[in-house]
């Protein structure tokens, strides 16, 4: 079994294979999968939307109205500035519904063995680390401007540099927060990339190891992925607003609201005593 | 480790950066960049805005149902109290026209006591009349068949020898010695 996995020559690209160019510029295989994830999902949104705006509800509609409602639902529950929560929403929500369908394509039939130039047509996009590259960066940038916007220039720069001697460990906090910042999104990008990268692989092991068998061993590996797919789209998206929410928090406000949940519980049990008393 | 990928990465340049390796090109990454940003462009523009319309419009919904049932309890509270109200109103006036009604009866009753009354004083009154007139008339005619008799009787006894006037005075001296 083991000489017909190596016979096979299973082939592992860790960054996305070349199909051909236009001008200079490289038309990747996750390009391209890409380019077919999202004709899906538009046409998918474009029924949903469609339906919507008439007000003919079916259970499809039902169910996309509901995921959309509950992502809404969290992003306002999250970071506590509705204004922000309106802004981020729509980055937020596109990531999800992009990082799903781009995910999923992971379970398409021939994965690696249709191939152009010796090349895989198919590629997840999410398994390509320019895109969840790309999606990181701009998360991160968007975030630095929303945390810009909320509190000014110097009120920025005092999250990550305070002055070590009045108050060494917020210093300290500090340049770990400066540190995190970075760390955080390049786990963010890598995160998803490897979760895509190794799916893809273990279905293509999988199928490779089961031989003809694949055609029923394949299948739940498929389902779980599609499920990893959902869970890890959903990482992204709430990691997003999350960070979102942790950068227009200012020191002052998170000891406040800490305070205030330490304190409210007891003072609002302290008040209803003295009310039954 | 950077060993690690190039082995790896067996097919892709077996000497690069760290970067190369995992197959992140700059020219690649900025195209990913100007994609997605125009991809949340339009579906920010196109698809959220219905999308989250539908949820705000369901959520209004949600409130302004909220808001009517409220509204419509307020109202059916009102109505009850407009009904208690107006129950106790009725019942009032109720027993006035009850009051009435039995004032008026009494009155009805007095009125028809006294009207009974003197009818009943004024058929006693003439019953009495007719009974005297009745009486005289009685005796008026008792007086004459009395006359008569007593003439028939004389005219027995004393056969033609006395005038017609004087019998009759006869008589009527003999009549008024009996009366």
């Amino acid at each position: 079994m083991f000489q017909q996995f190596a016979a096979s020559e299973i082939e592992i690209h860790v960054g996305a294979g070349t199909l051909f160019h236009i001008g200079n510029f490289p038309v990747t295989n996750s390009m391209l999968t890409q380019l077919l994830s999202l004709v899906l999902m538009f046409v998918a949104f474009g029924y949903v939307v469609s339906k919507v705006k008439k007000r003919k509800y079916n259970r499809f509609v039902g169910l996309a109205q509901w995921a959309f409602e509950g992502m809404l639902g969290q992003v306002y529950d999250v970071v506590p500035d509705k204004a922000v929560a309106r802004k981020i929403a729509p980055l937020a929500l596109s990531i999800f519904f992009v990082m799903l369908f781009g995910y999923w394509m992971s379970v398409l039939p021939g994965l690696d063995s249709i191939k152009w130039n010796g090349v895989p047509v198919l590629r997840a996009v999410n398994a390509d680390l320019n895109f969840t590259f790309a999606v990181a960066i701009i998360v991160f940038f968007t975030v630095q401007y929303l945390a810009l916007r909320a509190h000014g220039p110097i009120g920025s720069l005092k999250r990550y540099f305070r002055n070590p001697i009045k108050d060494p460990i917020g210093s300290f906090e500090g340049i770990l927060e400066f540190i995190g910042e970075f760390s955080r999104y390049a786990a963010l990008s890598v995160r998803m990339f490897g979760n895509a990268f190794a799916g893809e692989i273990l279905l293509v092991i999988l199928a490779v190891l089961t031989g003809f068998v694949s055609v029923i061993a394949l299948p739940p590996f498929m389902a779980f992925e599609l499920f990893i797919g959902f869970v890890q789209a959903y990482v992204f998206f709430i990691l997003t607003v999350i960070f979102t929410s942790l950068a227009i928090e200012s020191h002052g406000d998170h000891h406040d609201q800490i305070t205030s949940r330490d304190h409210s519980p007891a003072d609002s049990h302290n008040k209803t005593a003295a009310s039954t008393e | 480790m950077t060993n690690l990928f190039t082995q790896f990465a067996t097919t892709e340049k077996a000497s690069g950066d760290i970067f190369t390796s995992l197959g992140i090109d700059g020219q690649m990454l900025l195209f990913q960049v100007v994609a997605f940003l125009i991809l949340v462009f339009i579906l920010s523009k196109f698809v959220f805005p219905p999308l989250m319309k539908a949820v705000d419009d369901r959520q209004e919904a949600i409130e302004a149902g909220t808001k009517a049932a409220e509204a419509a309890e307020k109202k059916a509270e009102e109505a009850q109290e407009e009904l208690a109200k107006l129950l106790k109103e009725a019942r009032a006036e109720a027993k006035e026209i009850v009051a009435t009604a039995k004032d008026e009866a009494n009155a009805m009753i007095a009125t028809s006591e006294e009207k009974a009354k003197s009818r009943a004083e004024k058929i006693v009154k003439d019953a009495h009349e007719q009974l005297e007139k009745d009486v005289i008339a009685a005796r008026k005619a008792l007086h004459n068949d009395m006359i008569e008799l007593v003439a028939l009787a004389t005219e027995k006894v004393v056969g033609n020898a006395v005038s017609k006037d004087i019998d009759k005075k006869i008589i009527a001296d003999a009549v008024k010695e009996n009366a």
